[in-house]
């Protein structure tokens, strides 16, 4: 059972404070969506967990505390996919997902039998095996998304870090990254912590979605709960009809304030 | 009445003209030639310098031009010297440098010559600017060369009879130390070194004609393609020369000797190693193109002598 | 395979041909890197401004194995040979190996193609403390060491250790600008107290700009022992970071939650690195070019993982310098050219050619 606890959580970038008294739990195999407008510290709190920030109070995972493991302890328990992955020229795909085997190396240690197989099983899994030799420059879009959370998979971590993974996608590819981080959340008991911008992604796909306005956890709950007309009026200060679809999922739709009206129509 | 007068004209311009005539016939050494002067100098670049009067507020900026001065007894009109100029110790020695002249600096000690021996930061154009004569001085390139730069610093400083005089004395040592050595049974070959990493003087260089007196051949010569003056030479060329006789201009900077000399790997298999023909030199001695070359020959003649007898 | 107590379908069997795409030294020029560096060894012992005839080279090679007897080599050649030119070819070769593994491995640790050994101030520091002794102690030495290697080894090593303590005020996981920075604040600096203590020392001007300019002046065997251990021990740490400096090419942050210090394995690299360069710029001056050209020629013609760059580098390095070295000794014979006129004068073309010659595509 894997949990992340966050408690009393807060971060600072030289005097200015970016989160505060932050309290989440998230349970083994749930995938949390963290939404808020920009700049709520979205980003900022999967990094720390990641440990990529300095913070005050605790994060733990599995009871650990992050700040006592080593960076290769750490590694193994969680895997972070980042929002704009730097891509270096020439590395091939199988290369570049088989640098997600690091943590299970020794320092000095070069990759076996076992991080191969390992690795050539994502690549097929997530239809990149046709494309191992190919240098990352090579790739679409979605393609090198797909390559990122190779590695993030290939590091074997139950926790997985996923920060705007649908930005700059298309609406198919954005639909089929989140149903393959669904499956793999199913098959693997993968417990998934998104930040997501995209209200109407994360109210289908998450398990329960954390409101960040300026820093400070604002609602916690199934989409149902945070994602109401009124909450997204206040915080986001948009003007939204909020639909139920897909079960417990929830869609935001926005309302135009100027709908044209059919030709010849005067309107009242 | 008009008798009497008359006798007195005549003694009294008989007087006026007889010490004029000796005052404009005079040669003793201590009086200067003022009618000498003015002078023109025709430097080797082919320009003209002319000193109006005597000087006596000397600058020089050339180690060999101090030792010149000094030789023809012209060390009374110096009054500054540059920082190199340590021969003879006498010399006013002050922080001038030769090499990056100061023109104010210079200027401070109100000279009415200046000499050198390059023409660097532009020393000609900014002392020519204050009307002070510049003379240039370059190094010399042979022994006749030298000669004429000591005739000049005489004409420039009234010293003419003392100029020639050193002339003449230098040439006549030199040959009875060239003739002091008998001719050797084959050539033998010499190894001038400069520095420890073996950059040597060809026979273009003033050094280089003075062992061509001697009758020594330079191993450098066979550089003159890539330096004709001072090449750096391969240990292996030197090595495989095997040259009868070394000798070392940098005992001082870099403190080599025949010790030095013979722990370098390959060189105990040179017969000038094997016979300790290692000559050091004072490295100043050396690199000046002065009348302290025979002082450089007399050291080096005693060797040659050796090597001649047992060659013969 | 089990994952987190959830028992998975057993993968299907592992596919036969190898995973592909994976970084691999290419044997072909692994073979083509040890040919290269005999073939230039072979060169640099038959080569030379004095001449030494084939069957004198190899007699003289083989007279100290007692099976083939002291033959009638003549001892001055048998001298030249084994005091001069063999060890200044090993000395070539040290040197090239090293400058080139330090400038791919400077290159991999900063994420910079323009990274060279000197970026640091390597080279800075190793020319100030040769020009100080040259200057003030001449032919000295110390324990037993001539003291001008010694002063620009000590030099190097201050001047690297500066940098890194000037770049360490710089927070933050990017901070490559900064380290590059100090070095460049560093250099200039010691570049400044170097030219004026030259221009002041006229005496020995022509030591000191023979040593910047390069040259493999050979104290015999004792210049290769005492540079040896420093560039075994460089080289050994090089190669064995050689996947930890791929690694480093997705950034700092990445390859922290990738569970990899980047500080401690910059760290330990530029230490590694900058020991070996320091050794082989006293003994040898500081030559230029081959840490740049080496590794990026290796790179346009092989490929960029730090697994063939740093083992290619190596050998080619190598072979570069003895070659430079045997043409700086013999063009001009029996004069020498410094070395670093050589390296600049066959590097920048060849590099040019190498560079049109391969497909816009590799760079």
């Amino acid at each position: 059972m894997t949990k992340v606890e966050l408690r009393g959580v807060g971060i600072a970038y030289e005097s200015e404070v970016v989160v505060s008294e932050l309290d989440l739990t998230v349970s083994s195999g749930e995938w949390l969506a963290l939404i808020g407008p920009n700049g709520a510290g979205k980003t900022t709190i999967l990094r720390a967990i990641a440990r990529l920030v300095s913070y005050q109070g605790e994060i733990q995972i599995d009871g650990k505390a992050v700040h006592n493991l080593t960076g290769r302890e750490l590694a193994r328990r969680v895997a972070m996919v980042m929002q704009e992955p730097h891509m270096p020229d020439g590395m091939s795909v199988s290369q570049y997902v088989l640098l997600g085997r690091s943590p299970h190396l020794t320092y000095f240690g070069k990759e076996g039998r076992t991080d191969h197989r390992v690795v050539a099983d994502i690549l097929e899994r997530l239809s990149l095996d046709r494309l191992a030799a190919r240098p990352l420059d090579h790739l679409s879009g979605g393609e090198r998304q797909r390559a990122a959370i190779a590695r993030a998979l290939a590091q074997q971590a139950p926790v997985l870090l996923v920060d705007e993974p649908t930005s700059s996608l298309d609406v198919g590819r954005q639909q089929e990254v989140l149903e393959l981080i669904d499956a793999l959340r199913a098959e693997q008991g993968l417990t998934v912590i998104a930040a997501m911008h995209e209200l109407t992604l994360a109210g289908q796909y998450a398990d329960r979605l954390a409101l960040l306005v300026g820093g400070k956890l604002v609602a916690v709950g199934a989409p149902a709960d945070v994602l109401t007309e009124p909450a997204i009026a206040i915080h986001y200060h948009a003007h939204v009809r909020v639909l139920s679809l897909n079960g417990s999922g929830r869609a935001v739709v926005p309302v135009r304030s100027h709908l044209p009206s059919p030709p010849g129509e005067v309107v009242p | 009445m008009r008798e009497h007068h008359m006798r007195w004209a005549v003694i009294a311009a008989t007087t006026i003209a007889l010490t004029a005539c000796a005052a404009t016939s005079s040669n003793t050494p201590s009086s200067p030639a003022a009618a000498h002067f003015p002078v023109t100098i025709t430097e080797a670049s082919g320009a003209g310098v002319t000193i109006t009067q005597q000087p006596h507020r000397i600058v020089s900026l050339s180690p060999t031009a101090t030792e010149m001065l000094f030789a023809i007894d012209a060390g009374s009109q110096v009054v500054a010297v540059d920082d190199q100029s340590n021969y003879p110790p006498s010399a006013p020695l002050t922080k001038l440098s030769g090499f990056t002249p100061s023109i104010e600096a210079i200027a401070a000690y109100a000279p009415d010559l200046v000499v050198a021996a390059d023409d660097t930061g532009g020393l000609v154009h900014g002392i020519g600017a204050l009307h002070i004569p510049v003379l240039i001085e370059p190094a010399a390139k042979n022994l006749d060369d030298s000669y004429r730069e000591i005739g000049q610093l005489g004409a420039a400083t009234g010293r003419v009879p003392e100029a020639s005089a050193l002339e003449k004395k230098m040439r006549s040592d030199l040959a009875a130390i060239v003739a002091s050595i008998p001719k050797p049974a084959r050539q033998l070959k010499v190894y001038h070194e400069l520095d420890d990493t073996y950059y040597s003087a060809t026979s273009a260089t003033f050094i280089g004609q003075v062992y061509a007196l001697l009758g020594l051949k330079n191993i450098a010569d066979g550089a003159t393609a890539a330096a004709p003056d001072y090449p750096q030479l391969s240990a292996e060329y030197i090595v495989a020369s095997s040259p009868d006789l070394i000798v070392l201009a940098d005992t001082k900077c870099c403190h080599q000797g025949l010790s030095t000399v013979a722990a370098r790997p390959g060189w105990s298999s040179i017969a000038a190693v094997k016979s300790g023909q290692v000559i050091g030199v004072d490295d100043d001695i050396a690199s000046r193109w002065g009348p302290r070359v025979v002082d450089f020959l007399r050291t080096i003649a005693p060797h040659v002598k050796q090597l001649e007898v047992r060659a013969a | 395979m089990l994952i987190l107590g959830r028992r998975l379908p057993a993968p299907p069997a592992p596919p036969l041909a190898l995973l592909q795409g994976l970084p691999r030294l290419p044997w072909v020029w692994a073979v083509a890197g040890l040919a290269a560096l005999l073939g230039a060894a072979t060169l640099g012992v038959l080569v030379g401004p004095v001449h030494i005839g084939l069957g004198t080279v190899v007699q003289a090679l083989l007279a100290p194995i007692p099976w083939f007897g002291a033959s009638s080599v003549d001892p001055s050649q048998a001298s030249i040979l084994w005091s001069l030119r063999i060890p200044r070819v090993v000395l070539g070769a040290l040197v090239g190996g090293m400058l080139a593994t330090a400038g791919a491995a400077y290159q991999g640790v900063f994420r910079n193609p323009l990274a060279d050994p000197y970026l640091l101030g390597a080279a800075a520091g190793a020319n100030l403390g040769a020009t100080l002794a040259i200057a003030f102690a001449p032919g000295s030495s110390l324990i037993g060491v001539n003291l001008v290697p010694l002063a620009g080894f000590v030099g190097a090593a201050l001047a690297v250790a500066g940098a890194y303590a000037l770049g360490r005020t710089v927070t933050g996981l990017r901070n490559t600008i900064g380290l590059i920075l100090a070095g460049v604040a560093i250099a200039a600096f010691f570049n400044a107290i170097q030219t004026y203590i030259q221009q002041a020392q006229t005496n020995n001007i022509r030591q000191v700009y023979s040593w910047i300019l390069g040259r493999l002046v050979t104290a015999g065997w004792d210049g290769v022992l005492l540079v040896l251990p420093y560039v075994a021990i460089s080289v050994a740490v090089i190669l064995l970071h050689r996947r930890l400096l791929d690694a480093l090419s997705v950034g700092d942050e990445e390859v922290t939650s990738l569970g990899i210090s980047a500080r401690r394995v910059r760290l330990i690299v530029v230490v590694a690195a900058t020991l070996g360069t320091a050794a082989v710029v006293a003994i040898a001056g500081t030559i230029a070019f081959v840490g740049i050209i080496i590794p990026h020629t290796v790179r346009l013609l092989v490929g960029r993982s730090y697994r063939v760059v740093i083992p290619l580098s190596l050998l080619f390095g190598a072979a570069f310098l003895v070659l430079a070295d045997t043409a700086a000794r013999t063009v001009a014979a029996p004069a020498e050219l410094p070395i670093g006129v050589i390296t600049a004068f066959i590097g920048a073309p060849f590099f040019i050619v190498v560079m049109r010659s391969t497909r816009a595509a590799a760079l």
